[in-house]
Order: structure tokens, then sequence, then C-alpha cells
């Protein structure tokens, strides 16, 4: 059987996710043995930026013009899109700012009279192609990114994770940061996967890999704010990564 | 707790794990329909083949390796053993997995698990079988039991009803039912653009009108889609059918056949031990039942 | 019963002649909370603690375990690696032995689960007393106190702990340790049962559960499980925290380019969306009301139509890691009180 073509590509983001990919030490020799990778900017100075691709994996959201035609682009040469952490799945902190003067925003940043940059309210992947897998998080998780690999060489669809953080926390027995501290603790909404490793360092759940199926915000807003916290605040922190998931 | 004396000899023993798939090949793949196709198995263990016994109603856990593991109803009767045939639709993640081996690849199988259909309170009787689109999977079971046991039923009813001839699960065996005098074999589609179909064409309730049913001497053994049970089910208590003789058959999602993982339950019943054949009285008396 | 005392100064002595028997967990201190751990001095041990994060079931039937592993060939054998460790739980509450014994009912049967069967023949547990606070009802739930269950249960009686001895196992730490025991006269059984009163008068949370099957049934419909269902989460703490929530999912994965792989089991939760979801589409309860309705519903009523009693222990673990206050015994007085307006 021939090995699948992949492509891995980056629009606007950190290129956390792609660097995930480069940091599977143990397992990057295996991954590199059942892919076909042709076009990896990030790792390699020549790509086949042309042929049809089995899989492509892209991080980053769509922030510009240009990174919609990219994407378009790659959509026409690939079998199967996987959006890849949790900008290219929810748009994440570019997306921050949706919904705002978007002219009013570029004068703040560069200034009255700035060059007209090519810039428009940041989407994730699947507001502008279709996608055919998400894998999330800030940045993705190595094993899940292996597992999901596996999964597709087997044809099998990845499983997803259906929980929130809160679950496994709990299994990991941590003491609760929002019931025990009152923190603005956002476990319970947002999707687990990542072993609650930022509770498990007493640090709050800031919601980086994106909410849960049928996560319930109205309700958990309503006890931070018995808590005290600002709505402001709450409303800032439930759209850090996901504008469009969470709402409140 | 262990005993002070067996402290120094206690090992683990797994053999009786109930959890324990028992491989099997993949005999016959038949493509009845789109998305339903009828699995053909056999125990690569020999004992297993020859001593493998279930009732018709039960189901088996079926491991496609690698993608996971699901509950499948029993298609085969227990009066043809050796082999077990499965109706599987294609419809998630495992099942995928499943349409994407070929013959001679292997699966694995426990069981049978579930109560069955009360094949000694039925036999006896009549009975009828109401199935629409893929109800007939489950069905198929008792219907050839109570064909190869023939002599242990009065009348036999079968009233089956598909969208079009060729969604219809088991049509040419079925088909080859219809001339014969031992079972009236109703059989029903609710379109057909070809116009080769030669049997009836119309709802599944509307084939009562071509059955003579006595209700307080009859096993109706129902499954299919919510609506078959919405209009079948109103029928049968219109007929005067006692509620603890209309059996149906449900589906429920499942982790481990053997009433411990939690997730079948249906109020304080498991479907895995206490169905998944249910009693109408039984539904109407559990919360969520359909 | 065999009854014993051993003075309270021995217990370190006890706990050192007992690490025979097994690897000594015990509770230990966490941020102010309580885990059950495994002990690296004794002096770590919190035997005065109130309840711990998780319950002892973790140990019995672990968050995450391999059941099987696959492989092409082979095909699934069984994974056993752990389950003869022999552990000793060293003060586990009543509440919680309590639990275990209702798992052990879950898991035993027509179809006996082999792992869990296998950790609860090597896990032993010595029971201690406790003190209620503001969140414990397992008096009212019938779970204050375990006849069976446990190898050896201490309670505090001043100057003695008084040792139940429930197995043999148990029997022999006590005969290992020599003549650390003592036995017992008539002025110490008045101080076990003075302190069962004392106990007793120290519950502040009071939970009436006769007639809750019939209650559950009656407000079946009640307006307060869509109210309910609004403010969860479906976070899946309270199951996870909860001594006999016993629910499990299993998943298969393959290793990097190949078939073979393993099966695994994790903790579940009723509450999650997916839990009666079937491959069709169907969900089955696909509303946060209908699973928080379920889970009140299979604990407090199912349970009791299945094995004689509500499988709650009254433990107070879910009330307290529920981030939106849904509080059990509020539940039930709530139910209840619609029930006796009702009944009027």
């Amino acid at each position: 059987m021939s090995k699948p073509t992949v492509g891995i590509f980056g629009l606007t983001g950190c290129a956390g996710d792609q660097l995930v990919i480069l940091n599977c030490e143990d397992r990057l020799m295996d991954i590199v043995a059942l892919l076909d990778v042709r076009d990896f900017l990030m790792a390699s100075s020549e790509n086949d930026t042309a042929c049809q691709l089995d899989i492509a994996l892209v991080e980053g959201a769509v922030t510009t013009r240009r990174d919609a035609a990219r994407l378009l682009a790659i959509r026409q040469r690939s079998k199967a899109l996987v959006a890849l952490g949790t900008c290219a799945v929810w748009g994440g902190v570019a997306a921050l700012d949706r919904g705002q003067d978007r002219a009013r925003l570029l004068d703040e940043v560069y200034g009255e009279g700035h060059p007209d940059y090519d810039s428009i309210p940041a989407q994730a992947l699947h507001e502008v192609v279709p996608v055919d897998l998400n894998i999330t998080g800030c940045p993705i998780e190595k094993e899940e990114f292996v597992a999901a690999i596996a999964a597709l060489l087997n044809g099998d669809v990845p499983l997803a994770v259906e929980y929130a953080v809160c679950t496994e926390c709990r299994m990991r027995e941590n003491n609760c940061l929002l019931t025990e501290r009152g923190e603005l603790c956002c476990g319970p909404l947002t999707v687990a996967g990542c072993g609650a490793r930022c509770p498990e360092l007493r640090i709050a759940c800031v919601g980086c890999r994106g909410p849960v199926d049928d996560a319930n915000s109205a309700s958990l807003v309503k006890v931070f704010e018995a808590r005290g916290f600002a709505p402001q605040d709450i409303a800032a922190r439930l759209r850090t990564f996901a504008p469009q998931g969470v709402t409140s | 707790m262990l005993l002070a004396d067996e402290v120094a000899t206690y090992h683990p023993v797994l053999s009786g794990n109930p959890y324990q798939p028992h491989m099997a090949r993949i005999v016959r793949i038949h493509k009845m329909v789109d998305n339903n196709h009828l699995f053909t198995l056999r125990f690569m263990e020999d004992h297993l083949a020859h001593s493998f016994r279930h009732q018709p109603g039960q189901f088996i856990m079926l491991s496609v390796p690698g993608a996971g593991e699901m509950p499948i109803s029993i298609s085969s009767s227990p009066s043809r053993p050796e082999v077990l045939e499965l109706c599987v639709r294609r419809v998630g993640r495992v099942t995928a997995a499943l349409y994407r081996l070929k013959t001679n690849d292997v699966l694995g199988v426990r069981g049978p698990y579930g109560n069955g259909y009360p094949m000694a309170e039925i036999m006896g009787n009549d009975i009828l079988l109401a199935a629409g689109g893929l109800g007939m999977a489950p069905l198929r079971s008792l219907l050839w039991y109570a064909l190869d046991h023939r002599d242990k039923f009065n009348n036999i009813t079968l009233m089956y009803g598909a969208k079009r001839p060729e969604d219809m699960l088991f049509r040419e065996e079925l088909l080859a039912l219809v001339d014969r005098t031992d079972i009236n074999c109703l059989l029903t589609v609710d379109a057909d653009p070809s116009g080769a179909w030669r049997n009836h064409v119309g709802r599944l309730p509307a084939l009562f009108d071509h059955a003579k049913i006595d209700p307080l001497r009859t096993y109706a053994a129902v499954c299919g889609p919510p609506v078959v049970y919405k209009f079948i089910l109103q029928r049968l208590l219109d007929l005067g059918f006692p509620k603890n003789r209309i059996l149906m058959s449900l589906e429920r999602r499942m982790k481990c056949g053997v009433g411990k993982c939690g997730h079948c339950s249906i109020g304080y019943n498991y479907t895995c031990l206490q169905g998944p054949i249910f009693t109408y009285w039984d539904a109407i008396n559990l919360p969520e039942m359909i | 019963m065999k009854i014993l005392k051993l003075p309270k100064e021995k217990l370190d002595l006890f706990a050192s002649v007992v690490q025979q028997f097994g690897e000594l967990h015990a509770p230990v201190e966490q941020d102010g909370r309580y885990v059950f751990k495994r002990l690296t001095r004794w002096s770590d041990a919190r035997l005065e603690y109130d309840r711990t994060i998780l319950p002892p079931k973790k140990y019995f039937l672990p968050p995450k375990e391999t059941l099987f592993r696959y492989r092409p060939g082979e095909g699934f054998v069984p994974h056993t690696d752990g389950l003869d460790q022999r552990i000793i739980l060293f003060g586990v509450h009543a509440c919680d032995v309590y639990a275990i014994n209702i798992l052990d009912r879950v898991f035993a049967g027509k179809y006996q689960d082999p792992y869990f069967q296998a950790r609860r023949k090597n896990i032993a547990i010595i029971g201690i007393d406790c003190t209620p606070d503001k969140q414990c009802f397992c008096r009212s739930m019938r779970a204050d106190f375990v006849d069976h269950g446990f190898d050896l249960f201490f309670y505090d009686t001043g100057n003695y702990y008084q040792a139940l001895v429930g197995t043999a196992l148990g029997d022999d730490m006590v005969l290992a340790t020599g003549n650390l025991f003592e036995p017992v006269d008539a002025a110490d059984i008045e101080a076990y049962k003075q302190r069962s009163i004392d106990k007793r008068r120290a519950f502040q949370l009071d939970v009436e559960i006769r007639d809750l099957p019939e209650i559950f049934e009656m407000e079946y419909q009640s307006e307060m499980w869509e109210e309910l269902g609004a403010r969860c989460l479906s976070c899946g703490s309270c199951s996870m925290v909860c001594p006999t929530c016993y629910c499990y999912d299993v998943n298969d994965d393959v290793e990097l380019g190949s078939r073979a792989g393993k099966r695994t089991r994790s903790w579940d939760s009723c509450l999650f969306a997916s839990h009666a979801l079937v491959g069709s589409g169907e969900n089955f309860r696909g509303t946060r009301e209908a699973r928080i309705k379920f889970r009140f519903y299979h604990k407090q009523r199912g349970f009791v139509a299945e094995y004689g009693r509500p499988s709650c222990v009254g433990c107070g673990r879910c009330t307290s890691a529920c981030p939106v206050h849904i509080d059990v015994v509020e539940v039930i007085d709530r139910l209840r009180r619609v029930q006796d307006v009702a009944s009027r």
C-alpha cells in the first residue's frame, strides 16, 4: 500500500501545533515512515507545493484574504482536511476582536494613515471550507495527534473526547480550583484531552481547547457572578479561545 | 479481601473473563442493501463453533479489532447453528471499520447476551412478526426458528414493510416465503418506482387487512423505527392484544453487554440483562423506554 | 465478631507490622484536602481526615485501565498487570466501605468482573471511625456502620482503638503484632456505645429515605428536574467523586501503523450527552434534564428495585464537588415536600 501523501500548513497562528508535530521525537521516525510528507514548509525547504494530498493538516486561523485563498487552494488539492489546534478549530485568540470595527482596530494598532493591510475578522477553518476532522488544543496534544494519525492510517475516524476538563481533573484527584478556591476556572465548559494539565499545576483552566459539546455556559456564568466576578471579566475569559463556541 | 491462607497462592485468574472476545472469521459478506450487509461468522475455535447456542432475540458484542466493540443482534436462527449471521447497518466508526473488512478477516465475538424472546411461552400459540425497515434483523432469527420448528407453533404471520423493494432486508428469502402455505408472508413497500414489485404497496399497518389475527392466542413480535412502533402498537392494542403478549426489541448504547457499564439502563433495568426483548407492558412502565 | 482493643500509642507499631501484608496506603493531605496515597512514612497519614477527594473506588475500579491488548494473530489478550498487587488501605471510613460493598454486588452476579474481583481480593481494608461534618448524611443512608467488607475496623474510644476483626486476614494482622492487641471488657464496650451515641448526635444533616421509590415515581414529572437540568454543567464531577458510580466507557486505540492496540475502560458519567446515544444517532437521554433525572432516579429509586437499597451512601462528595451547588439532600427534601403536600 502506498503511503498517504501529507501536507502540513500554517495560516495565522503561532506555529505551535506544527512544532508539536516536530516535537514528537520518539514517534517522529514512525510517523515519517508511515506518511509521505510532501509539503511542510516549517520542516523542509524543498516542498512539492502543487501535488495532490491525501491529508492536509492545517494550523492557524484565517485572518487575511491571503489565508483564505491559501486555505481554498489546500482544500482543493486534499482528500481530507484536518484543522489542527484551537485557532484552526475555533478561531482562537485571533478571533477575540470579531464583531469590532475593523478599520478602527487597524488605526489603533498601526496609527492613522497606515497602508491598506490585508486583514479580515479571524475565522475558524470550517467557516471557510469544509473540514473533515478537528484536533483541538493550544497547542495540540502529542498523544492525541499520534492517536489520530494511527486511526486515520487504519481508515478510522479518531475518537473524539466528549466530556469536560473537570472529568479528567477529578480523575487526577486535583483540588477543585472552582469550588474550593473560587477561581475563574473554565474546566466545566472546556473539552478535555489535556489531562487537566493546568489545574494539576493549580492554574485555573482558561478554556484553551475550546468548548465541550453541550457546554452550559449560562449556568456557569451565574456561578461566577455569584462568586463576585465582573461580567466583563467572565465574558473576556470565555471568549478568549473560542468566540463562537461559548457565549454567555 | 484475601483470606489469609490465600495470600500466598492467589493469582488473578481471568479465565472466566466475561469481557473476553473470541475470534471469529468472516465467512461471507452479503450486500443485502446499501449500508446493510449480512456478515456470516464462524468461530475460529471449533469447540465454540459447535457449542455456541443462542435464543432468538439475543445479541452478541462484536469487536472490530482496533476500532471498538458494539452490540449486534443475531439474525440467524439457533436452529441453524455453526455460523452466526449478523445484519449490520453502517452508521458509526465501528461499523465503518467493519465494512472495510473482507471475507476471511477476523473479528471478536462474545455472548450471547440478553433475554431473547420467551420461546417456551410462545410455543403452541400463533406468532405475528411485524417489522419495518431494519427491524427485520432481530426478527429474522425468530422467523426461521419458528419455521424450522413448524409443528411447535400455530399460525405464523409475517408483516414486513420497507421504503422501496431495494431497501428490503433478506428480500430474496422472504419473497420465497410468499407462496408457502405454512406462513402468511405479507411484504409491502411504500413506493415501487421500478414497477417490478409483485407484492403489496402501501403502509405497513394496511397489511392487517390481509391477515387473520386472533389477539388472544397470538404473540406479536414487533421491531422497527419509532414510527413503526407508534402505528403497529396502536393497531395491536385496538385489536385487543394483551400488553404482555406484544414483544419489542430495543436498541441501546452498550459497552459491556453484561450489566456493568451502565449505558443501556432504562429506569432500573439494564437492556442487556432484562432486554433487549421487552413486553409492551414493560415498555409503558419504564421511563424513557421508547 | 471478634472485638479487641489497641492502645492508641501502639498504632504506629501496628502500622509498621501491618506493612508486611502489603503496600500501605492512607489518606494524606493535599492542599488542605485529602487523598488516599501510598505512604512514604507513617507520619504522613491523616487518620482524622474528613473525606478524600476521590473515594477508595479508584483502587478497585481505576479511572482508566487496560482490559486487553490486541495483536493480529493472537487476538485479545487480557491485561493483568498490577492485579495481584497487595495493598493495605488504612483509614477507610464506614460509608466508603459500604460503597465498596455495593460495588461488590454490581461487579458480581452472573457475569463477574474479574478485574474488580482480583483487586478486591488483593486489597486489604482497615477501616477507621470518623466524626460527621456538615456534609455527612451516611446515617440517613444507613451507611454509618458496616458489619462486613473490611479486614479490621478501628473505633476511637479515648485511650484505645477498639478493633472489629472482619476477616481471617485481619486476624492474621492482629496475630502478627504479637500481643499488641488486648481483649475488651464490659467497660470498653460501654465506651464504644457512648462513642456511637456521641457520633449519632454529631450528625448535622438528616434526610428521610423511607418511601424514596414511591416519591421518585410520583415526582417523575416534577418541574424541579427542568430546573436542575438548566443548572447542571454535565461536567461529570459528581460521578467521578461518587463512591458508587460505576458507569464506564470502553474504547480501543491502535498503535501507529498497525491494527494492534489496546482496549481501555475509563470512568464515565450518565450526565454526558453521549451516555445514551446510539450509533444511528438516537439519544435516549438527549437533554440535561433527562440525564440529571436519570442520575437521581437510578441511585435513589432504581437501585432500590435492583438491590434493596439506594446506592447513595451519604458521603457528601457530590454536593461539595458540584460547581453549581446541586445538593442531593436538598433534592430529596424538595421532592419529599412536594410529595407530602400532594398526599395530604
